[in-house]
Formats: C-alpha cells, sequence, structure tokens
C-alpha cells in the first residue's frame, strides 16, 4: 500500500515570497503579511437562541460578541461580526479552541472549526486605503470605517472578512483580511497586481501577534 | 445599483443573487393541481413595485426581501426574509 503523508502547510505558502515586491524606487507603500497559525472559530446561533449566545458569550470572552458589522477584541481573543447571531473566534494556543468553545456554547449555537479553512492577510502602509480601493467598494476612510470596524463582503468575487485592526505605531492603518484558503492564492496575486505600483514589502508571521 | 443590506449596510449588487417573485405562498397540502400548478410556475410579470427575494451571497449570507420598483430599480423597502433568525436588525 502506498505511504500517503499529510504536509501541513499554509494555503500561501508556495506563493508568498519574502522580501519586495513591485515599484523598487519608492518606499513601499505597503506591506503584506500573512499570518500561518491561528484557531478560529465559526459560531452561528440556533434559530431562536441568539440572545442566549450573547450570553454566553459575554461570560466565556468577557466582551459582548459583535451584533454589528464589527470587531471586539479582548486580551486574549478577537470576535469578528460575520452575519446576524454569527460571529467569528479569532485567538492563539488553543485557550478557545473547538474543543473548549463547543462545551462553552452546547445549549446556545453551531460551531465549525476553520483554522486551517481560512488564510488571513493583514495589509498596511500609507497605500493601504488606495490599494484597497482597487478591490473593494466599501468606503474605507477612517470617517465610515474606523478601528475596529468589519464588514462580509466580496473582494474580486471572492467573500471575505475584513475588518480593521490597531494602527500600528507609526499611525498606519491596518487592514486584517480572511479569505478561504482555496481562494487565497488568486485573491494574493490581485492584490500583488493592486500594490505593485506602490512598493509591496511581503512577509508572513508563523503566529498571530 | 446598490442594496441597503439591513445587517451590513449598503452594498454593489455583485454581492447579491436574486431569487424572484416574493409573493407565492405556498399551497396546503391537498390543495387542487391547479393552485399547485400556478405556485410553481406561473408568474405575474410586474411593472412597478414588486416584492423579490435576494440573497446577500457576498456578504453576511442572509436571504432579504426587497420592495423594487421594476422599471426604475427603485427599492422602497428592504427587510430579512423570514426565517433569517436574526435576534435582532442591526442598522
Ligand atoms: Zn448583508
Amino acid at each position: 500500500m502506498a505511504e500517503i503523508s499529510w504536509i501541513s502547510r499554509g494555503p500561501l505558502e508556495h506563493v508568498l515570497v519574502v522580501g519586495a515586491y513591485g515599484a523598487r524606487d519608492v518606499a513601499p507603500g505597503i506591506s503584506l503579511t500573512e499570518v500561518r497559525n491561528f484557531d478560529l472559530i465559526q459560531v452561528m446561533a440556533r434559530r431562536g437562541k441568539g440572545a442566549e449566545l450573547a450570553n454566553a458569550a459575554k461570560a466565556r470572552f468577557g466582551v459582548a460578541a459583535p451584533d454589528a458589522p464589527k470587531a471586539v477584541s479582548a486580551s486574549d481573543v478577537t470576535l469578528i461580526w460575520s452575519g446576524p447571531d454569527q460571529f467569528l473566534v479569532l485567538s492563539k494556543g488553543g485557550k478557545h479552541a473547538i474543543d473548549i468553545l463547543s462545551q462553552a456554547f452546547s445549549q446556545s449555537a453551531s460551531l465549525s472549526d476553520q483554522s486551517h479553512a481560512r488564510a488571513l492577510i493583514s495589509v498596511t502602509g500609507a497605500k493601504a486605503r488606495a490599494m484597497l480601493a482597487k478591490l473593494s467598494s466599501l468606503d474605507l476612510h477612517p470617517a465610515s470605517f474606523p478601528i475596529g470596524a468589519a464588514a462580509a463582503t466580496s473582494i474580486d468575487h471572492t467573500g471575505v472578512n475584513l475588518w480593521r485592526g490597531n494602527d500600528r505605531p507609526d499611525g498606519q492603518p491596518v487592514f486584517n483580511l480572511l479569505v478561504f484558503a482555496s481562494f487565497a492564492v488568486s485573491l494574493w496575486h490581485t492584490m500583488l497586481d493592486a500594490a505593485a505600483e506602490y512598493g509591496v514589502d511581503i512577509g508572513f508571521l508563523e503566529e498571530l501577534a | 445599483m446598490r442594496i441597503v443590506c439591513p445587517f451590513c449596510g449598503e452594498r454593489e449588487l455583485g454581492e447579491f443573487t436574486y431569487l424572484g417573485d416574493a409573493k407565492p405562498v405556498r399551497p396546503a397540502a391537498g390543495a387542487s393541481e391547479d393552485e399547485v400548478f400556478d405556485y410553481v410556475y406561473l408568474r405575474d410579470n410586474i411593472a412597478g413595485a414588486m416584492s423579490e427575494y435576494w440573497y446577500h451571497g457576498g456578504g453576511c449570507r442572509a436571504w432579504l426581501k426587497i420592495t423594487r420598483n421594476t422599471l426604475t430599480h427603485e427599492i422602497s423597502s428592504v427587510e430579512p426574509a423570514a426565517g433569517v433568525g436574526a435576534r435582532q436588525v442591526a442598522r
């Protein structure tokens, strides 16, 4: 019988080339960073259990889960709105992994482990908005899309969860993006095309910051 | 055309899929063949305000019930479709 080995690797591992990309005569206007390891759980209220889920989430995370397009952070977790009565739980180190959350929400929600089903890409830099404006029809102006704003939307016909994290220490905005793993390579190329003219600094993080 | 999703806010048409007429009501069990035929196949061709189902598949994946003027594309109301299970409409 043939030996089958499973090699675990990030969805962008064979296309992501660390370093500079695109225009070189300018300081990079965009940084693109893939985050390779994280726990991501989709939580969806069962029929009529929205209020119960909200209470359970508050008890579990210490913060209220978002009931509008927002991302809410506590010390060790980010809760990202993904639709009515549903949200994503982004964390690391197994603290909010599926086996633990499925107990916390056993009465109120259905859960699905998306940890290895999505790619997480962080877009930042002085030209981050200019680049995203080519790809998204959302208004990402700070007045319309402040820190903590989130959206379930489509970029290049691909469904994404987009949210704005805390600004970088130098004041530049940070946009985080979750995309289905099998669409990640396509979206990655689209993003590189859109970003090339601004100069890109490409990198990855093994762990969620 | 842009649609204001009650959950996500204003979005481009490309994020939505059209299902069709929201008016037909499933006949009760034991209804006549004519009633079932009408429900399954016959549709009014409305020139004016029409009640329709749309799906926000490129966003929050909620089903919406929309009143759209088929002559002008003007949308006069958007609400979550029955069964969406939403605890509350966010905005
Ligand atoms: Zn929506």
